[in-house]
């Protein structure tokens, strides 16, 4: 081609997924280099990801659900229309016409029109509170009728309808869903497993209806609308979602000689050609042999088939692309947290032979389809359990005969291994096999966000997320990479990068940390391992109080009600008595308090008084009392500092070189407060003969006749180690800096429950490198790291003290809403042994929590 | 089976448990708000301790629980079961809020 032609223009018409795919295969391979290329797209957004829609729900921004922006657009040096409708085609003067009257041109014509939601005739169906789910001024739409509904109800029980009544939930609204069929997911599911989702939903409290045939919407009484059904039955509510079904968008056949297929659709050939010349349909719009392909993936490969036929035909390149032979609809998805699967021809046929299992208590059903043989799977379906999905599919799609019994592939686990193959499909929305992921990870990828940028794998449904990690996994295995261990089941990150997370995007609350960087989630809970550390991440960097701003609910057992709780239900009680030292008075009091509520008294090996036995409710007032005395909470329950054991030093010693029980208040009274991933525990020796056994603790400190030694990272308890000697012969003020710079370093990097003694191992590079940060400031981050100890230390606060003030908090420790209905018997049994009140029942041994 | 009115609705804190006292037994109630509100009994089935209103709210696998604070099962919201001991099993009580109160049903 010489430099003097103009390029041929190609004009994409729809710039939904698939249109948006289509565009990206083109620049990704170069060729607007060769081509004049327009978009013209509908809807005012710029592609985004429509099979994620109900994520916006849970928190997502609009914006996080673009698949690219106007920017790459133009950086691709592709001409972008939005907001713009293309009404008619003049194939003969190759030009389009666009409903503001414009026209545009074009050499070749690629329609990715998609489809629109089906509003089935019924009257009444334009009345307002109706609406459809299909692009993001639905959800818009939707949202705002939901500010002032109670209720909703979504006409339709496919896959789309339980995505749109997902939503609802997710806004609040009691929530119904109308299906015409007998079942939930007709097209997909036989009646068991549609009988089996069906209960699952409404577990969730989610109403479904079937076999109802909505005749007429009218006004309603306890809702804006009324559902009126066939067979009499009415169903009132303020807002009504159709999601029937999809049609697609095909209405440009009139002005040209497009046909259609017998569903509509733009009727294609094997090069999605449409029956007019230099016009291809892609994706929800095209008919293939009079099929319509309503997923991602087929649209995908549509998409690769007509571009490469059109740069075929213009000469641009040598080779096209294949032909568009049909596609797999296998499908895997997670409708309101049920995990739900198709394979092939999911619904079978009457005289198939198959497999079935129904496990009803667990709430699982598989069944297999398999060909008169019995050998090879044509079909599957799964719901409740969709972990063989990818081994099922393979075999599906191999066609692969099973060896031994098909009943044990029903069976997770116990399915014979099957070998690896490179070809296995694992991403099967961009058809992305296991060996093109090693490839790419052997290339240098190594997270699940550089395997979808470099392969596409796992940005279509998402559904093969956790297969693509396991082969990113093996990949990095391989090369001897250790794979970092996520948090929990909703976080796919380690404590150390959820606290970056927070500190840079200042996150205070559990919601928008969950809703901005958890894992798919239906309830927006988390769970006992994300919760407390999330907490302890908040208190580390914002130190409010642990119990304010429903952070309580995060808290783990001890930190919700501030005390330690022991085997019979009942709480342990531990006053902070720093460095060990207490007057007599203060002793006393701790004495009458004890003798008062008939506590169970034991010194601890932390030089502190542990009383034992208190009730919930009791805990306010006891606490009352001994702030009265002088004391403060002593952290006993928290996740940070216990306390600091000394020896009583030169004030008394003979053999004392520096004021061991001094320093040692002094840094009590520094760090007491500080939440960290699990407990400290610290000392002060005042000479090199050690009796406070400074060495078995993380922070360690032993007196020298110039100063201060610093030990680092010790452990007692399970696993000892010996602190390792950090810095010699320093005075207070440094030795202060350097604790500062110590923990909080471990505070920001450890992971969650790992004392010091394994952080300093699991460091790369270890006490060296431990040094390099702290002494010699190579991160560049010692003064930070002192002025957020600083922030610590001084908001600091008695957590009970402001609990027993707080009317609020204080309600916490009311165990019961009605505590005048007690029964009067006394529900657990004490003895009295060596002149004290122990539990007399000998409950399950506990794991014993050291309580110093 | 008999309702017995335990407290009014705005007496349930959000997100979380507490217990009530309902013809001689203590039982747990979650008032998850938009999620619902459930009851279980507040014996604890490991341990015999009276104390799974105290217990995080946990999501796993899509479903509801509660960690018991002492030795940290979950037990379904919905049905009581327990997922780590099947054996083990909290018992469901009905649980019912409307504008009268927070019902429970008696003995």
């Amino acid at each position: 081609m010489s430099n003097f032609e103009s390029k041929p223009k190609l004009v994409v018409v729809g710039n939904g997924m698939v249109g948006h795919n289509f565009v990206e295969q083109l620049c990704e391979q170069g060729l607007q280099q060769h081509l004049d290329v327009l978009v013209i797209g509908a809807e005012k957004r710029v592609a985004y990801d429509r099979v994620q829609l109900s994520s916006y729900f849970n928190g997502a921004a609009l914006d996080d659900l673009a698949m690219t922006t106007a920017e790459q657009y133009a950086e691709w040096g592709v001409s972008l229309k939005l907001g713009a409708t293309v009404v008619g085609i003049d194939n003969d003067a190759k030009s389009l016409l666009l409903a503001d009257g414009t026209r545009e041109s074009y050499d070749k014509l690629v329609l990715a029109t998609g489809s629109y939601g089906f509003v089935p005739p019924i009257n009444g169906r334009d009345r307002e509170g109706c609406m459809v789910y299909r692009t993001t001024d639905d959800l818009l739409a939707i949202e705002a009728a939901a500010k002032n509904a109670k209720t909703g109800v979504v006409i339709g029980g496919g896959l789309l309808g339980l995505e749109a009544a997902n939503a609802l939930k997710l806004l609040g609204l009691k929530t119904h869903v109308v299906e015409f069929a007998p079942q939930l997911m007709p097209v997909q599911l036989d009646a068991k497993a549609g009988a089996l989702l069906k209960a699952k939903i409404a577990a969730l409290g989610v109403e479904i209806h079937t076999s109802k045939v909505t005749q007429e919407i009218v006004d309603g009484e306890t809702g804006r609308l009324r559902l009126k059904f066939a067979d009499g039955e009415l169903l009132d509510t303020d807002m009504l979602v159709f999601s029937a079904g999809i049609r697609p968008y095909d209405n440009l056949s009139d002005s040209c000689a497009l046909e259609k297929g017998a569903r509509g659709g733009y009727a294609v050939d094997n090069f999605c050609q449409t029956t007019v010349a230099d016009v291809y349909a892609i994706g929800e719009c095209a008919s293939w042999q009079d099929r319509i392909f309503g997923l991602v993936a087929p649209g995908y490969q549509m998409a690769k088939v007509a571009l490469g036929h059109i740069v075929h035909s213009l000469e641009i390149a040598e080779k096209h692309h294949g032909d568009f032979l049909g596609a797999d609809m296998s499908t895997k998805l997670k409708l309101m947290g049920v995990d739900v699967a198709a394979i092939g021809n999911s619904r079978g046929s009457e005289d198939s032979r198959f497999v079935e299992l129904m496990d009803e208590p667990a709430g699982i059903y598989k069944k297999l389809w398999l060909n008169d043989e019995g050998n090879v799977i044509t079909g599957a379906l799964l719901v409740g359990d969709t972990s063989d999905y990818g081994t099922l599919l393979n075999l599906y799609l191999s066609g692969h005969k099973i060896e031994g019994s098909a009943a044990a592939l029903l069976l997770s686990g116990d399915a014979p291994a099957l070998p690896k193959s490179n070809n296995d499909l694992i991403c099967s929305c961009h058809q992305v096999s296991r060996g093109s992921i090693l490839k790419a990870v052997a290339d240098g990828a190594a997270s699940l966000g550089d395997i979808k940028r470099c392969t596409k794998a796992a940005s279509g449904c998402g559904g093969c997320s956790a297969s693509v990690q396991k082969v990113i996994n093996e990949g990095l295995s391989a090369q001897g990479v250790e794979v970092s261990k996520a948090l929990c089941s909703h976080f796919e990150y380690s404590r150390q990068e959820l606290f970056h997370l927070c500190q840079v995007e200042g996150i205070k609350d559990f919601a928008t940390l969950l809703a901005k960087h958890g894992k798919s989630h239906v309830h927006g809970v988390g769970c006992n391992t994300c919760q407390p550390a999330a907490a302890s991440i908040f208190a580390s960097l914002y130190n409010g109080h642990v119990l304010s701003d429903s952070r309580d609910q995060l808290q783990d057992t001890n930190d919700a009600f501030l005390g330690n709780l022991q085997k019979d239900g009942t709480y342990s009680v531990v006053p902070r008595i720093a460095g060990g030292e207490i007057t007599p008075d203060k002793l006393i009091a701790i004495g009458e308090v004890a003798k008062r509520y008939d506590l169970y008294t034991k010194i601890t090996g932390g030089q502190r008084i542990d009383l034992f036995g208190a009730k919930l409710s009791e805990l306010p007032e006891i606490w009352e009392q001994l702030i009265a005395a002088g004391f403060e909470t002593g952290h006993a329950y928290g996740k940070s500092l216990r306390t600091v054991k000394s020896c009583v030093g030169s004030t008394w010693c003979r053999y004392g070189v520096q004021n061991s029980v001094g320093m040692a208040i002094e840094l009590e009274n520094r760090y007491k407060g500080l939440r960290s991933p699990h407990k400290l525990k610290m000392a002060v020796s005042g000479c090199t003969r050690e009796c406070a056994e400074a060495q078995g603790k993380d922070i360690g400190v032993i007196a020298t006749d110039k100063g201060w030694n610093l030990y680092v990272c010790g452990n007692g308890g399970m696993k000892p180690r010996h602190a390792d000697l950090f810095a010699s012969d320093l005075n207070d003020a440094e030795l202060v800096e350097l604790i500062d710079k110590v923990l909080m370093f471990y505070v920001r990097t450890a992971d969650k429950l790992q004392r010091t003694s394994v952080w300093l191992e699991s460091l790369d590079g270890g006490l060296d490198y431990l040094k390099q940060v702290i002494l010699e400031d190579s991160l560049g981050i010692g003064d930070e790291l002192l002025s957020q100890m600083q922030a610590v230390v001084d908001s600091y606060q008695c957590e009970w003290k402001t609990s027993v003030e707080t009317p609020e908090l204080r309600a916490r420790f009311s165990e019961f809403v009605n505590p005048q209905a007690a029964p009067t018997a006394a529900a657990l049994p004490y003895q009295r042994v060596r002149g004290q009140r122990i539990p007399a029942i000998n409950l399950t041994p506990a794991a014993e929590e050291e309580t110093l | 089976m008999s309702w017995e009115r335990v407290c009014d609705p705005s007496a349930l804190p959000v997100g979380k448990g507490i217990a009530a006292w309902v013809a001689g037994r203590a039982v747990a109630i979650f008032n998850l708000g938009q999620q619902g509100v459930f009851a279980l009994d507040n014996r604890d089935p490991a341990s015999g301790v009276s104390l799974l209103a105290r217990g995080q709210i946990c999501e796993l696998a899509g479903e509801l629980y509660v960690c018991s604070p002492l030795y940290k099962q979950h037990y379904r919201l919905t049905t009581g079961e327990c997922l780590e001991e099947p054996q083990l099993s909290a018992e469901k009580v009905a649980v019912r809020i409307d504008e009268t109160g927070v019902w429970l049903a008696g003995a």
